[in-house]
């Protein structure tokens, strides 16, 4: 019969509405405290924030701001937080390293510690952001942790290379080479030049996403004095390493010798056309406009789209564009000069 | 005799629904339990300390948004100045005029200043012509595309031709976005250097929140019960659905209200495909199945933080319409890639995620409207029927308040959005009532979406646009 499924079923229900006036109650009492909490941090940081202001820009110290309770702190760091976007002064910023490490090194150090994984990222974000570079070894102690994230892993080696940490060569060269090449970049980008050149000095040594980073960071950093350097890569090597240190070139924008790059427009791959042709466009080198009209006519859209553009930046260029539109019989290569002929209009 | 076997075939169906909810309630129950590990990991985590890092052009990749408008003369100005204000270092803006019939075109070229323009538009999927092109002459990355009227999907091949950046994100024309929300997409793609293919958003809903400039200005909630049954369920959606599916790569649906998407692997994969409602999840599913042929391991990821802001439907005509429209689609897509339901060869799409739209997502209201005519039978049937039909009914009642619930559980933990004390209690008392109107009515609607699909109605209708963007 059904009766004993009745009984079952009405249990059910009950455990039900138990659970559900749990949640309510629970969910209810967080949002009360949460809004007690959040008045009374604000109220604390209206308090502060004058106070904080003037060390920040002129120095010194004040008695009336205090760190005794958590929530004290918490106004303190949020208030710090918020000025770390909008300083520019050095003496200003060092200001404010000078402040956290006074009010909220304890407590760092404690979380660096949880249990819990978003705490711990959370700090490793403000200990980057403030600049706290006094706790360098507690955050190179955190390598040593068992089940350390992908992502706490990262961070910890991109702010050891913020502080100038010592053998972080021997970290990435030896424990952590396997890395991606965003990575890799992300933790490069943050070293002083002289540790960076332990890196360019071993680069024939290093893994590939590790080659592909060193180039890239310099041709972000767009230094002149790896010149020497990337010419080197492009002659020794092949593949995409070539094609990195040629797309460095291209964006410094310098070389030596033209010679290399002039025959490069000929290329049987079209990456190395276009990029070539994207150099001899920066250069305003008048011996590859020849090719550079031929390369008008490249099958690959790409290279007619860049060789396009690179005319476009001689002095002469649009007149170059409007005589292809007007004499050429290729439809593709018309296409793009009047392209590049209305561009921006 | 005859009431035996009467009997017989009560009691049987009884059970046939009674497993029937277990199986979903199992469903559910593990989706929830994923996505609560997920967010208990991120407790509190500082999301905008996370996101500053990709402010830096060095490490962001540069998208381009497209906004397909037909007849959005309302609103298509105010979307265009919210996605104006967006924080995020290289983007560009392409609407993409579907041939409107009203003042879209000139308004756009009014207040923006457009001018034409010349560009040589590679065809990489196919699409309807394009009659003119205009550039900003405020704004050098705004661009609109006026083209032949062609359907939104056709709209959005388009725009994906114009497109220069190796990203692409689609994007409705009444949504709102936050200011971050580019930098909170992208954020798995960079980190994971391309394996990521494929990143959503949740969309939450703006009825009832304070709108101004194209930015939300408060979070509030609406009086209508309507809306607020459909802020429930999209909690539930996203916050519980999207994150456990999302977490073993069985995410089937991008909202097509915004998503990012790799520029190379849609166009390889075909682009949007015209001749169906739900364009969105059938482009995931076919990128899904791209992936598996090709034996290659990208992954399509869902990001809980609130992406979008949308305007949803405030009256029954309108909402019954949508969701007539929604079922549709999801079926058109499933049949469509019928070949995955329990192949093997697709792992876990096909053995998982695919069984599990069919069942729970597809068949669902049918055996839940069955499940209804059931208890007002069981009331006509008397004796220990009336009980059972009683009880049935208050647990059904009670355990999908218990899923609504725990989604606002979730939304406490990760983001806190609404504000007061009272909101929680007013969620609280509407999802208990959900299974009183609410839910009969939209299994009813779905139920009706796949009667007009049998009888080969192709109609559907516009959503009717209020303009919350005002």
């Amino acid at each position: 019969m059904l009766s004993n499924e009745l009984l079952i079923l009405s249990i059910l229900t009950l455990a039900m509405i138990g659970i559900l006036g749990i949640i309510l109650v629970y969910l209810m009492i967080r949002k009360a405290m949460d809004i007690k909490i959040s008045k009374r941090i604000d109220h604390c940081k209206e308090k502060y924030n004058p106070l904080i202001s003037l060390i920040l820009t002129e120095g010194g110290l004040s008695r009336e701001l205090t760190a005794k309770t958590a929530l004290q702190r918490k106004a303190i760091e949020e208030l710090l937080s918020r000025y770390t976007k909008v300083l520019e002064r050095e003496e200003e910023k060092k200001r404010l390293s000078k402040l956290a490490a006074l009010y909220l090194t304890d407590d760092y150090q404690k979380r660096l510690k949880s249990m819990r994984w978003s705490t711990r990222m959370n700090t490793l974000y403000q200990i980057e952001d403030f600049g706290m570079d006094h706790l360098l070894n507690d955050v190179y102690m955190l390598l040593k942790r068992r089940r350390l994230s992908h992502q706490e892993l990262i961070h910890i080696l991109r702010i050891l290379a913020l502080f100038h940490f010592g053998p972080l060569f021997e970290l990435l060269t030896n424990h952590y080479n396997h890395l991606s090449e965003y990575e890799y970049r992300n933790i490069l980008l943050r070293l002083e030049q002289r540790q960076f050149d332990q890196f360019v000095l071993n680069f024939h040594k290093s893994e590939l996403p590790l080659q592909k980073a060193i180039v890239d960071v310099i041709s972000i950093k767009k230094e002149l004095s790896y010149l020497s350097f990337l010419e080197n890569i492009f002659s020794n090597y092949s593949g995409e390493v070539k094609l990195r240190a040629l797309k460095a070139l291209a964006v410094i924008g310098y070389v030596k010798n033209i010679e290399p790059y002039l025959e490069l427009l000929y290329s049987s791959k079209w990456e190395e056309r276009m990029i070539s042709a994207k150099l001899i466009g920066k250069l305003k080198e008048e011996k590859g406009v020849p090719r550079l009209i031929e390369l008008l006519h490249d099958q690959s859209w790409w290279v007619r789209f860049q060789a396009g553009q690179s005319i476009c930046q001689f002095l002469n260029g649009k007149e170059i564009l409007r005589l292809v539109l007007e004499s050429s019989k290729d439809s593709f290569a018309k296409d793009m000069a009047w392209e590049w002929l209305h561009k921006g209009e | 005799m005859l009431i035996i076997q009467w009997d017989d075939i009560v009691t049987t169906f009884a059970w046939g629904i009674a497993v029937y909810m277990v199986i979903v309630i199992f469903f559910y129950s593990v989706i929830l339990v994923i996505s609560m590990f997920q967010l208990r990991k991120e407790y509190k985590l500082d999301r905008v300390l996370a996101y500053e890092d990709y402010l830096d052009e060095i490490y962001t990749k540069p998208i381009s948004i497209i906004v397909p408008a037909y007849n959005e003369e309302a609103g298509i100005v105010h979307s265009v100045r919210s996605l104006l204000s967006v924080n995020y270092p290289t983007y560009e803006i392409i609407v993409v005029n579907d041939g409107s019939t009203d003042h879209t075109l000139k308004k756009m070229i009014d207040h923006y200043d457009m001018k034409e323009i010349k560009r040589v538009v590679r065809k990489q999927v196919n699409s309807k012509p394009i009659s003119k092109i205009y550039q900003s002459a405020i704004f050098a990355h705004l661009f609109l595309v006026d083209k032949v009227n062609g359907g939104k999907a056709d709209a959005l091949n388009v725009g994906l031709n114009f497109s220069q950046y190796p990203y692409f994100c689609s994007l409705d024309g009444d949504s709102v976005l936050e200011q971050d929300a580019l930098l909170k997409v992208m954020k798995p793609i960079i980190d994971s250097n391309g394996d990521v293919i494929a990143s959503g958003g949740s969309v939450r809903i703006a009825n009832g929140c304070q709108i101004q400039n194209g930015q939300i200005q408060n979070i509030g909630l609406s009086d209508k019960p309507l809306v607020v049954m459909q802020i429930i369920e999209y909690l539930r959606a996203f916050l519980m659905g999207r994150i456990g599916l999302s977490r073993h790569n069985l995410l089937l649906i991008i909202s097509g209200a915004f998503g990012v998407f790799s520029k190379s692997w849609v166009i390889e994969a075909g682009g949007y495909r015209t001749d169906t409602v739900g364009e969105d999840m059938e482009l995931v599913v076919r990128m899904h199945r791209l992936l598996k042929e090709k034996g290659q391991r990208k992954k399509i990821v869902y990001v809980q933080d609130p992406v979008c802001w949308t305007e949803v439907p405030e009256d029954i005509t309108t909402l019954r319409r949508q969701r007539r429209r929604w079922h549709r689609g999801l079926f058109e897509s499933l049949w469509i890639h019928r070949k995955i339901t329990l192949n093997p060869k697709y792992g876990s799409i096909g053995l998982l995620a695919f069984p599990y739209f069919w069942i729970v997502e597809f068949f669902g209201p049918m055996i839940e409207l069955s499940g209804y005519i059931f208890m007002i039978l069981g009331l006509f049937l008397g004796g220990i029927y009336i009980e059972f039909a009683i009880l049935l009914f208050f647990l059904s009642c009670l355990y999908g308040s218990i899923f609504s619930m725990a989604a606002v559980l979730l939304e406490e933990w990760s983001l806190t959005k609404y504000p007061k004390v009272s909101d929680i209690i007013k969620l609280f008392l509407y999802s208990l009532t959900e299974t009183i109107w609410y839910r009969p009515l939209t299994v009813f609607w779905r139920c009706e979406g796949v009667w007009q699909m049998l009888r080969g109605d192709k109609s559907w209708g516009e959503m009717k646009r209020k303009g919350v963007l005002e």
